[in-house]
């Protein structure tokens, strides 16, 4: 049987779509997908709410959202230009040695192309994009993301100390998360996580030792600057700084005016379910 | 302390370590056995944890567990050794030394493999972490 040139054109834009949502991210990777495509000229201020203070989501009655951020480990195409090279990470020997296996064998145990939510930085460099949902009367902050298994993470605000780490605290994907608002600027603080997850592009390893310090500003209507403190003493022999940009988002999945997160779950496109860890 | 309560620590232990997966590679709870020969083999389950600086743990989590000693990893190469004391039949002192290499070091279902020595008696051995 011979197949016509449209069937052809098709299995490539199948093949070519396939690759891009399985595709394991490189290390230096640049502002992921979420058809962050923003509007020509400079970027307008950032909305704020009636007390006047910035907000990460669109104004009232608004539409967008944020696409993938860049890496901590580049200078441009999204990261910071504080930020470290690989050489310069303060890894312990084997936290630096398992990521250059990790690097070298593709990133093939990555366990969020197992469809496992990404928590740290990860959670703000995946495809599909994410949105921050305040809720002043519940002194909480959501993170919801469109991309992996469409998962969500709490940020209180309400000044709540985080959980002592006991045997009562049982490690999570995106952690225990507790943050105020300096000026303009979202401070969070996080620990209590799990190891299930590579919390960075690329295998940077943590340990269940990981204290997160987030500060998100919004610079511009169109910018998110991401900067973390890493803090890991059983993985890094002293914490260190980086960050990245994250693109707003004008449109939809297919690139047509609208700036809503798809509805998109990593599960259903996933063939290997009966091995899922 | 009573065999009950060694017990339950022991079982808290292994609990707690059963969630790590993707940090320090050998944290975990191990399963596999060991032996002197192909046909005579034993159970065995190494737990391992790690502070920051000191790789602890233990074989055989229970009232006759072995606590570990000098353990080490050598990320060139992923070579680990470890020893600790056990006791004969006459309840006199033996040092156990055990010597592998993880394989397979970025699965969550990785190996070691090595060879061990207890007093005048040797033998290989091969243990998976637990998922």
């Amino acid at each position: 049987m011979r197949y016509g040139p449209s069937v052809a054109a098709c299995a490539a834009a199948a093949l070519v779509f396939v690759f891009m949502v399985s595709a394991p991210a490189q290390q230096t990777a640049g502002p992921g997908r979420g058809k962050g495509k923003g509007k020509s000229g400079p970027a307008a201020a950032a909305p704020r709410n009636a007390q006047g203070r910035v907000i990460f989501g669109p104004p009232p009655g608004g539409t967008g959202f944020w696409g993938g951020g860049g890496s901590l480990l580049s200078k441009g195409a999204g990261g910071l230009p504080t930020n470290p090279t690989v050489e310069e990470v303060p890894f312990q020997p084997w936290a630096r040695a398992l990521y250059q296996y990790r690097q070298k064998e593709g990133q093939k145990d990555d366990p969020h192309a197992r469809c496992l939510p990404p928590g740290g930085p990860r959670q703000f460099q995946t495809p599909n994009g994410f949105e921050f949902i305040e809720q002043p009367e519940y002194k909480r902050i959501l993170i919801i993301h469109g991309g992996g298994p469409r998962s969500w993470r709490v940020i209180y605000t309400d000044g709540r100390a985080l959980p002592p780490n006991d045997e009562d605290r049982i490690p999570t994907y995106f952690g225990y998360s507790s943050g105020h608002w300096e000026g303009d600027t979202l401070v969070v603080e996080s620990e209590g996580y799990n190891e299930k997850f590579w919390f960075h592009r690329g295998g940077l390893p943590h340990t269940d030792a990981l204290h997160l310090t987030e500060r998100f500003s919004r610079p511009d209507y169109d910018t998110l600057k991401y900067e973390v403190t890493i803090n890991d003493p059983k993985a890094y022999t002293r914490p260190w700084n980086a960050g990245f940009t994250v693109p707003w988002t004008y449109t939809n999945w297919d690139g047509t005016p609208g700036g809503e997160i798809q509805e998109y779950l990593c599960q259903d496109n996933e063939r290997d379910w009966e091995r899922l860890r | 302390m009573n065999l009950c309560r060694r017990f339950l620590m022991a079982a808290g232990l292994t609990l707690l370590t059963a969630f790590a997966q993707e940090g320090h590679p050998l944290v975990g709870t191990w399963h596999g056995t060991w032996g002197t020969t192909a046909a005579t083999r034993n159970d065995i389950t190494v737990v391992f944890l790690y502070d920051g600086k000191t790789i602890g743990g233990m074989v055989n989590p229970g009232p006759d567990s072995i606590k570990l000693q000098n353990a080490t990893l050598d990320a060139e190469g992923w070579k680990v050794h470890f020893e600790g004391d056990t006791k004969d039949v006459q309840g006199k002192s033996i040092r156990l030394s055990a010597d592998g290499k993880i394989e397979n070091i970025s699965n969550v279902r990785r190996t070691i493999t090595g060879s061990w020595t207890q007093g005048a008696v040797k033998g290989d051995f091969k243990i998976t972490r637990d998922n």
